[in-house]
Formats: C-alpha cells, structure tokens, sequence
C-alpha cells in the first residue's frame, strides 16, 4: 500500500500520486519485457551441462534458466502462470500438453517448429494435435528390451521367452516388467494393434485386442515366466543381480545400470509378439521444447525452442548427454549402439496421448490388469469395471446450477446473524462496551488476521469448492457453479448401487472400521505397555521406553514404506518370516499376497498403523498413572480388590479422564489417516482399502483434477468430524449438568 | 472383633532397619495408638498390620489365625488412609460399597449397611455426591463410612486427622472415638499428635527409632514414663531436664545442679535407683511447677526456691509459660497469669513432681510400678 503522509500540501500529493501512477503504466512494464528470456527446465547431471552449453552458443539474446524438479516443474508453471510470473520456454514431457492446454499455460510453437520433415513420425505426432502444434520435440523415450548376455540370446519373439520358463538356473526369471503397470503393459497391448484413447477420448483398452494382450501377460505370469508384482525398484535389482534373463524397460534403466560392473548386458529393440505377428510396441513420450502463452508472443523465445530442437544442439546433447534425439536427419554414432536400439525402438513407438484424458485411464487400467494377472477377473470383466470407472470418471460435469437458491439461504443467514446482532446491540451500552474493549482487540488482532488467512480462509475457499465444477483458478472457462450436485453425486453413489466398492457408503463403512479397530488397538497396546512399564520394579525401563516411542518418532511416511515393503509377497520381510519358519519346521505355508485380499490389505493397513499409533497413547497413558495416587491402590487392596479388580475397577476408571480427549483426538486423526492407507495399501486390491480422505485426494489427483468432487468429499468429512465432537462434547456436558442437578436438589433438600 | 499380637517383629527396606524387634498386645475392642516421632516406624508397623508390607521376620496374630503372611484382603480389616484415598470415580455412596461389592454382599445389605454407616457419621444427603465435590471433614468421613460398613475385624488408622484444620480435628477426633465406642471395635491408630494419642487411647505405644519405648494406659505413660525419651515426647511443652547430681541430704536426697540448684525429693518410688554421687538427669514438666511459697509445705523442695531467670514470658490468659534459665539448662514453667511475671526477673519455684533419668541410658530410675 502507497500511503501519503497526512500533512503534505496538496500539491505535493497530486505529484507523488502522478508520478506513481506513470511508474505503474509506463515503465514498470517496459522493465519486465527487457527482462531476459526465461528458461524452466527439469535437468540435472550430463543433461543440463548440454542445456547449458546449447545455450552458450544461441545467437539471439540473453536467456536465464531455472532448474526445478521435476514434480515442482507442474505446479510451479501453474501457479506462476496465474500471476504471469512463468518462464517463455519450458522443457516437459509432451503427455502434459493436454493439461497444459487446459490450464492456458502453453502457446502454439508456430515458426519454433521447423517441419515434420525435420523429426521422426511418432514424435511429429506427439506434440501436434487437431490445433496444431504445441511443442517441439526434442529427445523421445520409450521403452526397449534389455538382455543379460549370460542367461539368453535375442528371442526369436515374445513368446519365446516364455518358453524359456524352467530353462534358465533356479530363481531366474526369463522376463521381468512392470506386470501390473499399464506403462510396461503397453507395448503388447501396442502389437495387437491397441490403443490406450480412442476418438473423443473413449476409453479403448478393452476389446479383442485388450484382452489379448492380458490372456497373453497372465500367461506367462501364470506359469512362473513373469513376477507378478515387480516396480522399477525390484525389476533393477534382479536384474543386476542376474536373477533376470531380460527386463523391458527405458533408458533410465541403462542410467541405473552403469554401477553394475559384472553384468554383460546389451540392448535391444522389442521383439515380435508371435500371436500378433506384430512387433512390440512402447509408449514414446517426447520431452519438448514449449512455449508458454508469453513466450509464444515474443519471437527471441520462438528463436530459442527451434534452437533447442536444432542440429548442432541435438549434437551436443548426444555427446554430452548421451540423449537420443527426436530429429529424423541426425545420425547416430557408431560407438553408440544403445542410442542406436532406442532410436530404432522410437520409430515403432506410439505417443502416449497427450489429451488430459488420459489421467483418467492409469488408475482404473493398472487396477485392471492387476485383476486379471492376479487371476481375480477374467480379462473382459475387469476391463468393463475399469471403463466403467473411467467413464463415472469423465462423464460431463453436472448442470450448471443457478446461485440463486444458494445466495437467497446465505443472504439469509447473514440477515439473521445481522439482526442477532443488532439486537444485541440494543441492549444496554453496547457502544460503550465496544469502546471500552477496543484497546483488548488491539492485542488480539494479529492472531485472528493470522488464523483467518491461514485457517479460515482456505477452509472457506475450500468447503466453497464443492459447490463447483471445473478449474477454480487459473483458466476459468470451464468453471461452474454447480450447487449441491457434487454432494448429490457422492450421497447417491453417482447413480449407481449404493453398496458398490468405491461408493461413498462402502468406503465410509470400511472408513469407521478402520477407525475403530485402530483406536481399540491403539488403546489395549498403549495402556497395556504403560501399565508394564509403570511397574516400580521393572529394570532398564528408561531403555524400554525410549524404545516404544521410536515408532513415533520415526516420520509416518517412512515406517509406511518400510511396512509396504515387508508385505511384499516376493521379497517382503512377511514372506522371509514365513519361508524361513518353513525351513525350520517344515510348515508348508504360502506366502501371502497381502494386497490381494480386502482382509489382508486391510490387516497390513491396520498392523502399520498400530504400530505408528500406540506410542502416543502409551505417553498418554504412563503421563496419566502418576495421576493415580498409591494409596487409592493400596485402599482398594485392603476393600478386598485382587490385581485385576483394581486394575478394571479403580486403575483405569481413574485414568480415563486423562485418556478420553487423546481417544478422541486419535479418532479424528485416524479417520483421517491419508499417508498410510495411500502408502501400504494404496487402495489395493481394487480401492477397496481406501478410506474418505484418500477416495477425496485421489478425485482430486489422478481422476482429472475433480476439485469440486474433492473438495464435496472433504466437507462431508469435516461435517462428519465435526458432529462427531459436538456430539461428544453435548455428551459430556449432559453428564455435567445431571451432575450438577443432582448437587442443586441435595442443596435443596 | 479381634485381638492383635505382635511378636518381635523386625522390617528392613534394603540396608534401612526400619523395625527392630517390635512386639505389641492390642486386647479385643480395645483403641490402641501407636506414637512417635516421624521415621520411628509406625506407619510402617500400621502398613505391615494392613498387608502393605510383608515382614522380614516376626509374626502377627489376629486372634489366633497367623496373619503375617497373608494378602490385606485375607486379613479382613479396614483402614482410613491420611489421605482418606477415596475413589475419585465413585460416590460416596459406591465408595462405602465397594468392598462389599467385591465381597458380593446381597445389594439389599449393602444399602442397609451404607444407610447405617452414613447416618453415623451424617452423611446421609451426600451420598451421591463424588469425593472432590465434599469438603475435607466430609471426605475423612466417608474414608471412615467406607472402613464402619465393612464390620472387619480390625480398624487400622494412619493419621486420619493430619490433613485437617485444627478445630476440626479434635471434632472428628471425638466421632472416631464415638464409632469406636459404639462398633466396639479393635482399632489400631498411628498419630505423632500427643493430644490424639493421649485423648483416644486405651492403649498407647510410643515408638522411637524402631522400638516400642513404653507400652499401657496414656495417663499411665504420661505420669510414669520409663525413658527420658517418652517423657520428653509426651506433653506439651516438653518436659524440661537439668542435669544434676544425687546426693544424700539427711534421711532424704537431694539433687544439685549448677547455680546452686538444690532440689530435694522424696525418695518414696526411686528406693532402688539412687545412688550418692550419681550423675543423673532431672525432669520437671512445665506443669508441674508453682511459685515457691515460705509458708506452704512441699515434697521436694527445701526451704529455699529454685531460681529461674525468665527471658521471655507468653501470657495466655489464664496461664502464663515463663522461659528462661534454670540450673544451666534452658526452663519452661507454667505459671498463674495472677503472678505477673516480667522479663529479667529472677523467680523462685517449687516443683510438685520430678522425674529422674540415667543420664547414660536414658531410662527412668523410678522402681517399677
């Protein structure tokens, strides 16, 4: 804010105003434009040298680079674009453009593209739509096929390497992927001809040509050619430990792979699939040069993009780098075979679409095909389901709604609260009283501006969400106000049967399970433990307890990955235990695929959360005995009172007081728990795991950003919770007040 | 109703010896008080009479039945805690229950048995009340209804009144003896309050340092007792003491300290322990004193009066305690206010009582009785 002192002379004020006022028109922007092209970008290491160096030798103007991470890079461009405060030109995978297009924050390349001539087909394709062309290509990846030189040769096909089951040494595996990932899935998906969006963004993994390619996937799972629940992490590790004869993965991998001394591996492009007569065919996404709505204008950025699209950088980076580049007329060195394999591979590659759509398609496509390679489906069930949910996913937001309706019951409310007030006011000195008490708000000021910005506005904003549908902020266009339908949607389960996995209902129903067998195990473990700890006898007890508050003291997301990964049925802790009490006993015992089953998924949810859960109850717990003077115990011993009696009749009646707010507390927390349910379980198998928060998290952020839907979820949340302590708090107050009748009536009589 | 028997009991915590070798006799229905300055071992006794404590050796009789090893709740006896440790959960009227509850007395019984208790002690309308909403006279009440509705045995108290005002301590204290009376129970009490042991006792025990130093009635104690120990414990203010000399003054004694102190007594009750020439310790209780007359006759003083330098004198009203210097130690003496007294003066006492102790052992020279 501009303020002016009070006593200046009037004149004075008019010119200081003036000048401000020229500032602001004239020169503030002439000072930005001079500003240096700006450069965002997601490199590290080898690549952002050859950024740098392509960049030290661009003719035109002066250019300034920002390194983000890579996950920052998307939601930086969002918001910076809001305020105009983005970069011209940005480097990002092409498969975003059609977020980006939604949001506004990219610009047609126009003359920063030099031809489809100049670059290989699929990537011409990856950054051209209907519109036009929105980026330009500069280096694709996709996927290849990596062979370990001492366990296999080049496969005659696909299949083939099926048929080396049993035929290898004892525990290696003829081919590891990313079974349940659609990524990895694609590239068989991709020789029978599939493709993942149809016209319009129709979902189209389903159909022959879908349930083909997972007849074909759950085939070699099925006879042991494949494991079935391999990430990058896993498909790495066996791998370089020679527990793999081929892995289908990209040029990261290769990247991964160079601490690998002994492993003898080359790489190669995909084979045919036999039953296709086709070759594989990967996902291709394109890392391109985008200019954003600003940059488009300004033709020193134009010039840069082309410049990073260009020969002599593509040059650079191969030397540098060692990038494969989306040109058509570079030619690759000879010394370099890998780069070679995946320029081959791109050629055959299909460009993952690039429509926002396509958000919408990995969740339920991975849950698919998790189904089917699991056996849990046949191939054409579970791809219905997965259209299906696709389809509740995309189908048009609902009506707009008029505002009316809304406005008249809030302009109501206010009136009510308004006239409240006033008859408040009336009563007695009410401007005297506000006189007297100015001076205390003075004291109370920065806090209610700092929880109001901090905690009531967002709350505001964010319960006032649910009422839309669409982009709040950023490119509004698609904004509407949409009144109660979201919550419509939600309460009615979109339409559908009221008691179907993913419904509102079912998820609420698993939601209060959740909870509550979280609290009851929290509560039995924590007084359990403190009781013992609390024993005047027991020695190292300072030891002991240091010890069970480690797994609170441990960040809540690390000891969920740790969890996860003893779950894992392959290579889990859970799995070891269970082989290794084989071993000993000779027990005949199956591994466990916990996330297979509701019951054990649930089991490993609620095990992980146990254990983060009951050190704070234990705290609690030891904090409230010493509350519990000795010789109330030592009275009920002489009443007659064995150990039990006065554990359950004097011990824990008089901790509960002390206990009861942490209980509650601890029911809130854990209705809400979002990072153990979305880290262990991840909704496995089949989102029937998740509960209210990580249903709500995931509309918002892998259901194509349904923020309105989200943030409906959320309310319903909160008014749940908060009911749940109004109610709880009435409850005590009513026990309060009997209390307090029965003390009136004693002083009566 | 039960007797208490306890024979040479000893209770060590770790290197502490705690109790040494105690042995008390508590007839049935009799109120027995066990007294003593703090450490001496009471409450532990009290404790090791409950079950709170296990012995390290000796034993404890209830009647006949060897209670020494077994659980309080095997013991069947009741005690009201210094804190009266209610259970701040329950009412007033589930706290006088609850033991009968884990007896699973018939619920009819239990109400009768409350209802009689709490008419007792006049805590019929608070019966629904909780602990923290009484009053402390309130709550010592009900730790009291909580022991009366159990009829045990035995009643054990641990200094039930400290925690209390000073006028409504001697208030209970009337009440407890009331309900004793009227139980007609055996009850054992633990105090280092004199006026508690001396006003409820049938029986008093002054322990100190783990030993029992003299056992029988309170007034007994007081006029007889048997070590310099319990004659300084008993009384308010304490006995004094002067150290003195026996000699033999004609037929009778006589005993000289400094500044000219001469005291002579009638040997009557001391025939064995006097000795010419022996250094004892003479003691005199403040009450036991007056202003030496000429003309009045005394059993222990001679014709002249033995001085007191009075530095400070606190006037009561009715009573005056004049401080000061008596035969080289420090003196109170209890005077008529009518005297009037001042600071600096120099007065002449006569003494109608005097006790005499081995200065070495600490035990009265007084024959037994």
């Amino acid at each position: 804010m501009l303020s002016v002192p009070r006593n200046t002379p009037f004149i004075k004020k008019v010119w200081l105003w003036a000048v401000t006022f020229f500032i602001a028109t004239f020169v503030y922007p002439t000072l930005v434009y001079a500003n240096p092209i700006r450069l965002w970008h997601a490199y590290r290491g080898d690549e952002e040298k050859a950024l740098l160096e392509i960049i030290k030798t661009f003719p035109g103007g002066k250019i300034e680079t920002l390194a983000l991470p890579a996950d920052a890079l998307d939601s930086k461009l969002a918001s910076a674009s809001l305020v105009g405060e983005g970069p011209d030109v940005f480097i990002a995978e092409h498969h975003h453009l059609g977020e980006y297009k939604a949001r506004s924050i990219v610009g047609k390349v126009g003359d920063a593209f030099e031809g489809e001539g100049a670059f290989i087909v699929p990537a011409v394709r990856a950054v051209t739509d209907g519109d036009g062309v929105w980026g330009v290509p500069l280096s694709p990846k996709c996927m290849a096929l990596f062979v370990n030189d001492d366990l296999a040769k080049t496969p005659a096909d696909f299949e083939a390497i099926g048929e080396l089951t049993g035929k290898l040494p004892q525990g290696v595996f003829p081919l590891v992927y990313e079974a349940r990932n659609l990524y990895a899935h694609a590239p068989i998906f991709g020789a029978f001809g599939g493709e993942l969006l149809g016209k319009n963004d129709q979902w189209s993994f389903i159909g022959t040509e879908a349930e083909t390619s997972l007849n074909l996937a759950r085939t070699f799972i099925a006879k042991g050619a494949v494991p079935d629940d391999a990430n990058y992490n896993i498909l790495k590790e066996l791998f370089k430990a020679g527990k793999a004869a081929f892995v289908i993965s990209g040029p990261w991998l290769a990247a991964d792979l160079s601490d690998a001394k002994d492993l003898r591996y080359h790489i190669e492009v995909l084979p045919n699939i036999r039953g296709a007569g086709q070759p594989m065919r990967p996902l291709l996404t394109v890392e391109s040069a985008m200019l954003t709505k600003q940059g488009a204008e300004k033709p020193e950025a134009r010039a840069l993009a082309k410049w990073l699209a260009s020969r002599e950088a593509a040059q650079v980076r191969a030397r540098l780098a060692k990038t494969l580049t989306a040109r058509s007329d570079v030619s690759i060195a000879d010394g370099d075979p890998m780069l070679r394999v995946f320029s081959e591979q791109a050629k055959v590659a299909i460009p993952m679409p690039a429509s926002r759509a396509m958000q919408a398609v990995w969740d339920p496509a991975n849950r698919a095909i998790s189904k089917v390679i699991r056996g849990e489906a046949p191939p054409d069930v579970a791809l219905a389901e997965a259209k299906r949910r696709y389809d509740t996913v995309r189908r048009p937001p609902p009506d707009a709604a008029s505002p009316t309706p809304f406005l008249i019951v809030i302009g109501g409310i206010l009136l009510v609260l308004v006239l409240y007030w006033v008859r408040g006011a009336k009563k007695g000195d009410f401007t005297g009283e506000v006189k007297r008490s100015l001076p205390a708000y003075a004291y109370v000021i920065h806090s209610v501006v700092a929880v109001g910005l901090l905690v009531i506005a967002p709350l505001t904003v964010g319960a006032a969400t649910a009422f839309f549908s669409g982009n709040l902020f950023g490119d509004t266009s698609s904004r509407r106000f949409v009144g109660l339908a979201n919550f419509i949607d939600i309460l009615t389960a979109q339409g559908g049967a009221l008691l179907t996995t993913g419904s509102f209902y079912v998820v609420l129903l698993v939601t209060l399970l959740w909870t509550f067998l979280n609290l009851f195990f929290h509560v039995t473990i924590g007084v359990s433990l403190a009781l013992l700890l609390s024993k005047p006898a027991l020695k190292l007890k300072a030891f002991y307890r240091v010890l069970l508050i480690v797994p609170w003291a441990v960040p809540s997301y690390i000891t969920a990955l740790v969890w996860k990964g003893m779950f894992d049925r392959q290579f889990g802790a859970v799995t070891g235990l269970i082989l290794g009490l084989n071993d000993l006993f000779g027990f005949h015992m199956e591994p466990i695929s916990w996330f297979a089953r509701f019951s054990t998924a649930f089991t490993a949810n609620v095990s992980t959360n146990v254990w983060l859960g009951f050190p704070v109850m234990m705290v609690v717990t030891l904090g409230a005995l010493t509350a519990v003077p000795q010789d109330v115990l030592e009275a009920a011993e002489v009443d007659g009172a064995t150990r039990w009696q006065r554990l359950w009749r004097v011990t824990l009646p008089m901790i509960r007081p002390t206990l009861a707010p942490s209980v509650t507390l601890g029911g809130i927390w854990t209705f809400n728990m979002f990072n153990v349910v979305f880290l262990v379980s991840g909704g496995d198998p089949d989102g029937t795991t998740d509960i209210l928060v990580s249903e709500a998290y995931r509309w918002a952020f892998t259901r194509e950003a349904k923020y309105g839907y989200a943030a409906a979820y959320s309310v319903l949340i909160f008014l749940m919770l908060f009911g749940f302590t109004r109610w709880d708090e009435w409850r005590k107050k009513r026990a309060d007040d009997r209390d307090r009748a029965v003390r009136a009536k004693e002083a009566a009589a | 109703m039960a007797s208490v028997t306890v024979r040479d009991l000893h209770k060590k915590f770790g290197e502490t010896h705690i109790l040494k070798g105690v042995s008390i006799e508590v007839p049935r229905g009799k109120f027995a008080v066990l007294v003593g300055p703090s450490g001496c071992g009471k409450s532990t006794l009290l404790r090791l009479l409950a079950g709170l404590e296990e012995a390290t050796a000796g034993t404890i009789h209830f009647d006949d039945r060897d209670v020494t090893s077994l659980a309080p709740r095997e013991r069947d006896i009741a005690m009201v805690f210094q804190s009266y440790a209610l259970y701040p959960h329950l009412s007033v009227r589930e706290n006088m229950a609850f033991g009968l509850k884990l007896r699973k007395t018939e619920p009819a019984e239990i109400e009768r048995r409350v209802k009689q208790a709490s008419a007792m002690l006049g805590l019929d309308h608070l019966l629904d009340r909780l602990p923290k909403q009484l009053s402390g006279g309130q709550r010592q009440r009900v730790a009291m209804g909580r022991a009366i509705v159990r009829r045990p045995s035995l009643f054990l108290f641990d200094e039930p009144l400290s925690n209390l005002d000073a006028a409504l301590r001697s208030q209970v204290r009337v009440e407890i003896r009331k309900v004793h009376d009227e139980l007609e129970a055996t009850s054992v009490y633990v105090t280092h309050d004199q006026v508690e042991a001396m006003t409820l006792a049938d029986v008093i025990f002054v322990l100190n340092k783990g030993v029992v130093e003299q056992a029988g009635h309170p007034l007994d104690v007081y006029a007889r007792p048997a070590t310099r120990f319990v004659a300084s414990f008993l009384g308010s203010p304490s006995m004094n003491f002067i150290d003195v000399e026996l000699a033999r003054d004609g037929g009778g004694w006589v005993a000289a300290g400094k500044d000219e102190l001469r005291v002579t007594f009638d040997a009557k009750g001391f025939e064995k322990g006097l000795v010419a020439g022996k250094q004892v310790t003479l003691g005199v209780r403040p009450h036991e004193v007056e202003l030496f007359s000429k003309s009045a006759t005394y059993r222990t003083t001679n014709e002249r009066g033995a001085p007191l330098t009075v530095s400070i004198v606190e006037a009561l009203g009715t009573e005056s305690f004049a401080h000061g210097k008596l035969g080289g130690a420090s003196f109170v003496a209890r005077l008529d206010a009518a005297a009037q007294i001042k600071k600096g003066e120099t007065v002449e006492l006569a003494f109608k009582t005097v006790h005499l102790f081995d200065r070495e052992t600490g035990q009265s020279l007084r024959d037994e009785a």
